[in-house]
């Protein structure tokens, strides 16, 4: 709006909203457009306009560009209050971005960006679409960033519409500035999400490099930030990305030169040659400098960014502190920031100008900047062994100057260098001592006395001197009380002499008695006890060698600093905090969500509700398998999940019947895979079948998870087997829920046995077929185990026991031998077989060997009649039975050797 | 105001526009009907979510015709177009005949709406063209327009695709507001 248009603002008439609604819907074009103007500014300042929604859409299919930006303009703000209404606004956008106009065309699809409404966001894609394929770059890169906006909105609708394709597809664009905003759109996009979406690859790589020399600055900007994130492949091609970046560091942008800068130093992480390093720091010192003369507010940024660059890589600037010294002018921040440096920069070559730099900042008047000024000097003489004498002549000759806040600063960093070189600068003490009297800060106070007490012996009055701040204990800051208490336990440990002694009473009685500080009151005690019980341990303690302190102007964790490396040229190497330390994301929340739930599908947490009757069936395995689940699905779940979980994985080990016990005796042992995968996802186009066939509770079950792998939702499962020797079918309809891409679930189908009886010899064979709506049938072969069929009231009486055996003929008895298998204790393989309703009958002894009687049954009362005859330890187990059925004992024995063996 | 005023009206002010609304059922041809007078030619289009306005000048009349979309999400918000409505071209697919019960049942309530009071009605029995079309006299009779009282209304067979029909109820339409009907 040109400068003539305040006048729109200064309406105060009563019914404006009526008067507007009345003037938008005017025939005339022009009244029209004042109107627009009129709501825009009364939006503007803040009167809410909302109620005009159609009347001002309504406007929106004109010719007039301005009337049209307007009317977009006011759809950005209210669309989200007006979301109904919002849609009247679709088939407008979609026009506009057919328009002839290419600016139109970028218009529409830039504000379609901006309306979060998701009612008409579907209805958007369309445009959006043609637009990536707009024959003009102002179209292609207006549309590149939209679908970084609409990601934002509805990841998913972006996915599945393929945009990522097409954004990716636009970084080999012909035109640099579509590159550029491709670029910033496909890294917005990656920040928001936990699955690789944007890889810089070589092909891509020389793409940006080329888009880098053609494009505009801030587009510069955006392709050097994503650079900075390719790791190269070796120090050669790292070497040659660089090379081509360097010439960024001339621009005139700062915000390019601090990307390059960023860019250059990740890559100089894989370059191993020496030389290419020194030239590259030698090359990089220059841009960073001319950052200085830029304005007070560029140049904190670029001090802030210097700070972490020298951290890594001080050799860069290592010959330029001159320019970090500062001048009167300078804005307090931007002179607390170069001290910062000056100090980090500081060498035994430079020092004694790095001093004289400093005295003379002490003598300013800003007295945080002198306070900081003399602690710089102190910082530089922990840091520079040989410079520290020099150091503290400097502060000396600042003491003498007798500025009160001056002298009390330098006694605080003094106090540190005595920590640093111990036992070495003694001799100033007297000096120190001069300006005790002037001393008015805690921090000052306790410095001193601290000094006193460590050198108690060597100062003849050091008594006196702690006598005087004695008077004032009571009203002493804690930080005071704290050293007073220790110099004064230092100096009687040190002079054991009556005065001393009179002095500790009176701090320990002070300190114990009359405080109310906690700290205060337990290090009092402590010292209490400890010379009342040992003199010479206390001395001992108190008076042990201290470890020397260091310097602490490389503060930052090298972790930290690598992150805030990587984000050079950002806020947060401003802050000098990681990004997620002020950047709150809702998605990094939902990521984790993602991340789990492959994890939640396996363990089957999607669980169907015809198996929460079997949760917590056999409890004999619950205890043991308990830690067992817990390991298996570390992620958090819900509570209520647990018990269904835990339960269904105990089943598990039930349906696993050869197992059961096994997983008893060993639960750490990995059980792989709960269920054997049946039909594979690669031959069930994306569906994963795993199932088995289980006994609980007396009854048979088929124990299925369906994984669905595909794209679509299957849904409208139904489940049929073949003619089997057990004649085993489904009791009942298969109930699965529809199943959506990337789910899975599970189910327990019970089952009945003697339906449709296969002719010939028996087989463990099952035949599975499973289809649903949207695929093919599948078929699948399912192996059981006999021992599903043994049932609970397999127990036989001793003497029926023996009668039947003998009642049967002799060509009922079979037998095989199992050398691989070892019986190491009678007790657990009896347990073993017990659960898997086998039943001990009786035990004797033949030789060295034991011979077990067992009994079981399958249904339709079919007994069998089990001995067993092995040696403890020894490998090698005869089992012999006696059945009416023995055509079945092929599968017993299979089933047998699968149990014992494991 | 009488013909002369309005005659009088116009010829002085050139850019006095008629407010027309086309209305009808989704996929019963307005927004092709709109640019076929607009524009003469027949243009591919999809769903309309929203509207489409376009002047459309004819018979020394200018016509601002307001194509309001026609899905059933977007049927509520017509009222919101109902104000200042000189006239409605209301547009039936003549070959959707399950469909036709709705599009009396949506033509009723237009005509109950106190704003439209006054508004001209013409229908457009559209896509003719279409074999199994019901002529004028059968939708007549499935919209229920004897009924329509104190307005003044005409139906015209038409194909939108073929243009046959169109500028005759302009026409019609035209010759109504001329004379003050509107």
């Amino acid at each position: 709006m040109s400068g003539h248009d305040s006048k729109y603002f200064s309406t105060t008439k009563k019914g404006e909203i009526p008067e507007l609604k009345e003037e938008l819907n005017s025939q005339y074009k022009d009244k029209r457009k004042d109107a627009v103007k009129k709501v825009i500014a009364a939006m503007t300042v803040g009167k809410d306009v909302s109620s005009l929604f159609t009347d001002v859409v309504n406007c929106m299919q004109t010719e007039n560009l301005e009337l049209k930006k307007l009317v977009y303009l006011y759809l950005i703000n209210y669309a989200k209050s007006q979301p109904d209404l919002a849609i009247l606004a679709v088939n407008t956008f979609v026009k506009d971005s057919q328009d002839p106009n290419p600016l139109i065309r970028a218009l529409a699809v830039r504000t379609m960006g901006c309306i979060r409404v998701d009612k008409i966001t579907e209805y958007l894609c369309d445009p959006l679409q043609r637009c990536l394929k707009d024959d003009d770059p102002y179209v292609r890169k207006t549309a590149a960033i939209c679908v970084a906006k609409l990601y934002d909105i509805n990841a998913e609708l972006v996915e599945d519409r393929g945009f990522l394709d097409a954004l990716k597809d636009l970084i080999s664009d012909n035109n640099p500035m579509v590159v550029a905003n491709a670029v910033a759109a496909l890294a917005e996009i990656q920040e928001n999400s936990s699955r690789p979406i944007f890889e810089i690859t070589s092909h891509t790589l020389s793409k940006l490099l080329t888009a880098l020399n053609e494009c505009t600055e801030w587009g510069q900007v955006f392709i050097l930030d994503a650079l900075s994130k390719y790791k190269a492949a070796d120090a050669r091609e790292a070497e040659n990305i660089v090379e081509r970046v360097t010439p960024r560091l001339q621009h005139a942008n700062c915000a390019v030169v601090l990307s390059a800068v960023k860019m250059i130093l990740q890559q100089m992480e894989l370059i191993t040659s020496t030389d290419v390093v020194r030239n590259l720091c030698k090359k990089m010192a220059p841009p960073l400098v001319t950052l200085l003369s830029a304005e007070p507010e560029i140049q904190y940024v670029a001090l802030r960014n210097i700070n972490l660059i020298v951290q890594r890589r001080p050799t860069i600037l290592a010959h330029e502190i001159k320019v970090f010294f500062c001048k009167y002018n300078d804005p307090i921040y931007v002179k607390m920031e170069k001290l910062e440096i000056m100090i980090k920069l500081a060498s035994d070559r430079n020092i004694d100008q790095v001093l004289l730099e400093f005295k003379e900042y002490a003598t300013e008047v800003d007295v945080d900047f002198v306070r900081k000024a003399v602690r710089a000097i102190g910082r530089c003489a922990i840091k520079l062994e040989r410079a520290a004498e020099r150091c503290i002549s400097v502060l000396l000759e600042l003491i003498k100057i007798k500025v009160n806040y001056v002298v009390q600063e330098a006694i605080i960093v003094i106090k540190d260098i005595f920590r640093r070189y111990p036992n070495t600068y003694e001799s100033i003490i007297a000096t120190l001592c001069e300006s005790l009297d002037t001393l008015d800060e805690p921090e000052a106070k306790a410095s001193m006395i601290w000094i006193i007490g460590e050198y108690a012996e060597r100062i003849d009055n050091a008594d006196e001197l702690l006598e005087s701040f004695l008077e004032s204990f009571p009203e002493e800051p804690a930080q005071v009380q704290l050293q007073l208490l220790t110099a004064t336990v230092k100096l009687f440990l040190k002079k054991p002499t009556e005065g001393p002694q009179q002095m500790i009473q009176v701090v320990l009685n002070n300190a114990t008695v009359e405080t109310d500080n906690p700290d205060l009151r337990d290090r009092a005690y402590i010292y209490w006890r400890l010379l009342s019980t040992d003199p010479e341990a206390a001395k001992d303690v108190v008076l042990a060698e201290k470890p020397v302190i260091s310097d602490d102007s490389n503060q930052l964790d090298p972790s930290l600093l690598d992150e805030l490396l990587a984000n050079i040229a950002t806020l947060s190497s401003v802050y000098h905090k990681p990004p997620d330390a002020f950047v709150t994301r809702v998605k990094t929340a939902q990521r984790t969500e993602e991340d789990d739930y492959p994890d939640g599908s396996e363990t089957g947490y999607s669980e169907s509700p015809s198996h929460a009757v079997d949760s917590g069936a056999s409890p004999p395995a619950t205890s043991t398998n308990a830690p067992y689940a817990a390991a298996r699905q570390p992620s958090p779940v819900s509570p209520a999940q647990v018990p269904d979980l835990l339960g269904d994985l105990v089943g598990l080990d039930n349906d696993n019947s050869n197992n059961a016990i096994v997983s008893i005796d060993q639960p750490t042992v990995p059980a792989g895979p709960p269920l054997p995968v049946l039909l594979p996802a690669s031959s069930g186009q994306g569906l994963q079948i795993s199932a088995q066939l289980i006994r609980r509770d007396g009854q048979i079950f088929y124990s299925l998870l369906f994984e669905n792998n595909s794209q679509i939702p299957l849904d409208g499962f139904m489940i049929q087997f073949n003619k089997n020797t057990f004649g085993v079918a489904a009791a009942g309809p298969l109930q699965v829920p529809q199943l959506l891409p990337g789910t899975s679930a599970r189910t327990l189908l019970p089952m009945v046995l003697f339906q449709n009886i296969a002719p010939g010899p028996p087989s463990t064979l099952l035949q599975v077929a499973v289809k649903n709506n949207q695929q093919p049938v599948w078929y699948f072969n399912d192996k059981f185990s006999l021992l599903v069929f043994f049932t609970e009231d397999g127990r036989i009486e001793r003497s029926t026991f023996l009668e039947t055996w003998k009642s049967l003929p002799d060509s009922n008895e079979v037998s095989k031998d199992f050398q691989g298998i070892v019986v190491n204790s009678v007790e657990t393989t009896l347990d073993r077989l017990t659960s898997s309703n086998m039943f001990f009958i009786a035990k004797r002894k033949h030789a060295n060997q034991e011979v077990l009687y067992l009994s079981a049954k399958i249904p339709r009362g079919i007994p069998f009649l089990i001995e067993l005859t092995a040696a403890v330890g020894i490998p090698g187990l005869k089992c012999a039975i006696k059945t009416p059925s023995p055509e079945i004992a092929p599968l017993f024995f299979e089933a047998i050797e699968i149990l014992l063996k494991s | 105001m009488g013909i002369m005023f309005t005659r009088l009206f116009s010829s002085v002010f050139g850019n006095k526009e008629a407010r027309i609304l086309v209305l009808g059922l989704d996929n019963a041809g307005k927004t092709t009907i709109l640019y076929r007078l607009q524009m003469g030619e027949v243009v591919s289009t999809i769903p309309t979510i929203g509207f489409n306005v376009e002047t459309v000048q004819y018979n020394n009349i200018k016509f601002q015709v307001w194509d309001l979309g026609g899905q059933t999400s977007i049927r509520p918000y017509w009222r919101c177009y109902f104000p200042n409505t000189q006239a409605i071209i209301y547009v039936v697919d003549s070959s959707d005949t399950d469909r036709l019960v709705i599009a009396k049942e949506e033509f009723h309530a237009i005509l109950e709406e106190e704003e439209l009071k006054g508004a001209a009605v013409l229908i457009f029995a559209n896509k003719q063209d279409l074999p199994g079309a019901l002529d004028e006299a059968a939708v007549t009779e499935a919209l229920e327009l004897h009924k329509i009282k104190n307005r003044q209304w005409a139906i015209f067979k038409t194909s939108a695709i073929k243009g046959e029909g169109l500028f005759e109820g302009l026409d019609w339409l035209s010759n109504t507001l001329k004379s003050g009907g509107g």
